[in-house]
């Protein structure tokens, strides 16, 4: 059955795709509500803990954006045929998780009418966040064109842009592993780690969502997959369990690292992490659903399984989400003044995210949500295009 | 033979050290020896050690110093008794919100032996580090280094409110302002006193027990540069392993 | 494989669980070494200065006569309306500095955080007198 026009909105879609825009104006009120009513009141972040779910909901955005950006270039911009018909989507749904997660730190900043006038005006050539912004803005406009000109069929310009895009994607989120990985003040971020963490783990998730995704537009709208785009997912498939591996490599290390030798800051987050709050998220979430059970998965059904591989691939994405969660907050547990006999000095900083910042969460989902389905509805379900 | 020398030691009289050119005990000061007697004729000296507590480990960049005033303060930490009157001041003077605080005070159980522990009183602000992580970090120039004073200061109109200074703060110096919609910080006071020709910071005015010597690290004459600058003195900063390059300094008495 | 993997999801949800009740690493309780029971607390001219008996009675072997009523006045806490009590006068040899002079008991300008427990110390005094009246009453 090939997919004729206009057979992808479909009821369901459509239905979906009103949940998405509910949730998103819901998500914009909390969020506009958080600006009346100063953030201190709304969110549950904290002097002691200035980043929460917010900001661990726009990495996680921003990896799967930078992971689909990163994972499809393999085939569109390096030529590798058999991943070219999950291209279109890719970068749609690349363009989607980064305006989500735009929407994400535009209701965490304080003021963020302010961003364009003094990131222009007054750069901190030194500062790593300007530069993840700045290079963020470089990676939208990048792969806008890209879509554009992947849509015109104009595939030598649209590699030409996409690798543009690539690049620009790598700087900006090594750049964003470098927020973090360059702020001596928290050791367990501190690091050449976590920029080469943050790229590995960005193919991992867009591995992820390229898989979860397609899956999920083709059973949403009834269609079946075809010949192509089946093999292009089992690519995706090998490539995801490949990163898989990657970054249990890279977690294993980190683990050592963090004990060998009790280094201060480090050893007491990775002891949060394998028996402490942050054990449950750790071994169940990012260990289990993360990455043992997709490695497993989808080396058991030596990638061919879609229907497998999808399942795994979603739970993945929440387990990513998880991942994103801990990185962030498990990075700013640590007392500023541990180890110095300060009576009363709590053992681990604590944040709970707030309902606002949840429904702000729930906010970037729908917008993403809309975004996509939305594209799958004008873009004929990005059919492949030969 | 040997005997005979210890004999001829014991029967030689002190001379008296008045005669000792202030060079040569300046010499023996510095290795941390104080000279007690002369004997034979200027040739023997009898010495003692006059360390008395560890020997200062002063922060590597002490005696480099980029600004002028070089703004700095000491804490004589032993000498706090928690009265908590700097923060009060410092409150007040600075319109600082009941959310927010600039300066505060930690309470210190030392441990002292089996289970024993001794109570200290640790005042904390901001560092106005030399290598500051925040002003490294501000994604718009909104935090700064004052090029003139080495004040770490906020550009109220620039800050965007990203808090990637707060998680960059070592010291957790910094908290957002919701009536200025900006990051407040300790300035020694720049903007309510010492811009206005007032001085010290309204903190170090308010102290009673003399704990916190604010003034001019650049200045032999001042108090902070002869206590940062006396070798028999412990100085220390607060968590060095950060490589801020703090410019408040730690000592006892 | 179904049914590994089920498996797997139950190990790593125990553990999981398992070991998030867990503590992550023990300290070592930072216990309040036990006060009298009734401290007298002196918040003039500043907060706070707690004045321990069993000490000076069981350590320093100090009678009741030897204090009282010639340096301290009985009522406890009346001695703070003075106009003089404060350091200078402990260093002139009133009050405390009677016996805290360096010769005695260690000097009054020194050890400064030994009987000053400081806003944060009487805050906490009286909060845990609070719960304990409010126990009490049960």
């Amino acid at each position: 059955m090939v997919a004729t026009q206009g057979a992808v909105k479909n009821s369901k879609i459509v239905g979906l795709f009103v949940v998405s825009l509910i949730l998103l104006v819901i998500g914009l009120g909390a969020g506009i509500r958080s600006f009346v009513v100063g953030h201190m009141e709304a969110y549950g972040v904290t002097r002691e803990i200035p980043w929460g779910v917010l900001i661990s909901t726009y990495v996680f955005w921003v990896v799967t954006s930078t992971g689909l950006c990163l994972t499809s270039s393999i085939g569109h911009v390096f030529g590798y045929k058999p991943m070219e018909p999950v291209a279109s989507r890719s970068i749609f749904l690349a363009i989607c998780t980064i305006l989500a997660g735009f929407f994400a730190i535009g209701m965490e900043l304080e003021n963020p009418w302010r961003l364009p006038i003094w990131n222009s005006l007054s750069p901190n050539l030194r500062s790593n966040i300007w530069w993840m912004g700045t290079l963020y803005g470089a990676y939208l406009f990048f792969m806008l064109i890209e879509f554009g000109l992947i849509r015109l069929h104009r595939h030598k310009q649209a590699a030409l842009a996409g690798l543009l895009g690539v690049i620009a994607g790598v700087a900006a989120h090594s750049n964003l592993g470098a927020v973090f990985g360059l702020l001596h003040a928290h050791e367990f971020w501190y690091g050449p780690y976590m920029p080469i963490y943050f790229i590995a783990s960005a193919m991992m998730s867009g591995a992820a969502a390229i898989i979860f995704f397609t899956w999920f537009a083709y059973r949403f709208s009834g269609r079946e997959m075809d010949e192509s785009t089946v093999k292009a997912l089992q690519v995706t498939g090998k490539v995801y369990a490949l990163l898989t591996a990657v970054v249990i490599f890279f977690t294993v290390w980190k683990i050592i690292a963090s004990l060998a030798g009790k280094p201060h800051g480090k050893w007491e987050t990775i002891m949060a992490f394998l028996k402490g709050p942050f054990a449950f998220n750790f071994w169940v979430f990012e260990v289990f659903l993360g990455l043992v059970l997709p490695f497993l998965v989808v080396v058991g059904v030596r990638a061919r399984d879609i229907n497998a591989m999808a399942l795994v691939s979603g739970l993945a994405l929440l387990a990513i989400f998880v991942m994103r969660y801990d990185l962030v907050i498990g990075g700013q547990i640590v007392p500023h003044y541990a180890g110095m006999h300060i009576y009363g000095l709590p053992e681990y900083y604590h944040y709970t995210p707030s309902l606002s910042e949840w429904l702000v969460v729930l906010g970037s989902l729908g917008l993403f949500g809309a975004l996509f389905l939305w594209g799958e509805m004008a873009f004929d379900g990005h059919k492949p295009i030969h | 033979m040997f005997k005979g020398f210890a004999d001829w030691v014991k029967s030689l009289k002190n001379e008296g050290v008045e005669h000792i050119a202030s060079e040569e005990r300046r010499a023996f000061l510095k290795l941390g020896l104080v000279i007690t007697g002369v004997y034979a004729g200027g040739k023997l000296l009898s010495v003692v050690s006059r360390v008395r507590e560890v020997y200062a480990d002063i922060p590597e960049y002490v005696d480099k110093y980029p600004y002028k005033p070089h703004y700095s303060m000491v804490l004589r930490t032993d000498r706090c008794i928690d009265c908590q009157l700097c923060m009060e001041a410092c409150r007040k003077t600075n319109h600082v919100p009941p959310y927010g605080w600039r300066t505060r005070i930690l309470e210190q159980h030392l441990p002292s032996g089996e289970g024993q522990w001794t109570r200290r009183f640790m005042p904390i602000l901001c560092n106005h580090c030399n290598e500051p992580p925040c002003v490294r970090a501000c994604p718009t120039r909104a935090t700064y280094k004052d090029p003139e004073t080495g004040i770490v200061k906020v550009n109220v109109k620039k800050c965007i409110g990203c808090k990637t200074c707060m998680a960059a703060c070592p010291y957790d110096m910094r908290y957002f302002n919701e009536e200025k919609r900006a990051i407040d910080k300790c300035d020694f006071c720049w903007e309510s006193r010492l811009s206005k020709g007032k001085f010290p910071t309204a903190c170090a005015k308010a102290c009673p027990a003399g704990v916190r010597i604010f003034g001019d690290l650049a200045d032999p004459n001042s108090r902070v540069y002869q206590l940062v600058h006396d070798p028999y003195r412990a100085i220390w900063v607060l968590r060095p392993s950060m490589g801020a390059r703090p410019n408040v300094f730690y000592t006892i008495n | 494989m179904k049914r590994n993997i089920l498996l797997l999801l139950v190990i790593f949800v125990g553990i999981g669980f398992l070991l998030h009740a867990w503590p992550s690493f023990s300290q070592e309780g930072e216990e309040e070494a036990g006060y009298p029971t009734y401290p007298i607390i002196f918040t003039k001219p500043l907060k706070a200065v707690l004045f321990d008996h069993k000490v000076h009675v069981e350590k320093a072997g100090l009678s009741c006569e030897d204090c009282h009523e010639d340096i301290f006045k009985m009522e406890a806490g009346s001695t703070q309306q003075n106009e003089d009590f404060n350091m200078d006068s402990l260093y002139k040899g009133k009050y405390c500095g009677v016996c805290h002079n360096g010769e005695m008991a260690f000097a009054s300008n020194t050890r400064c955080a030994s009987c000053h427990i400081g806003v944060m110390g009487y805050e906490r005094l009286l909060k845990k007198q609070h719960s304990s009246e409010s126990s009490s009453e049960h």
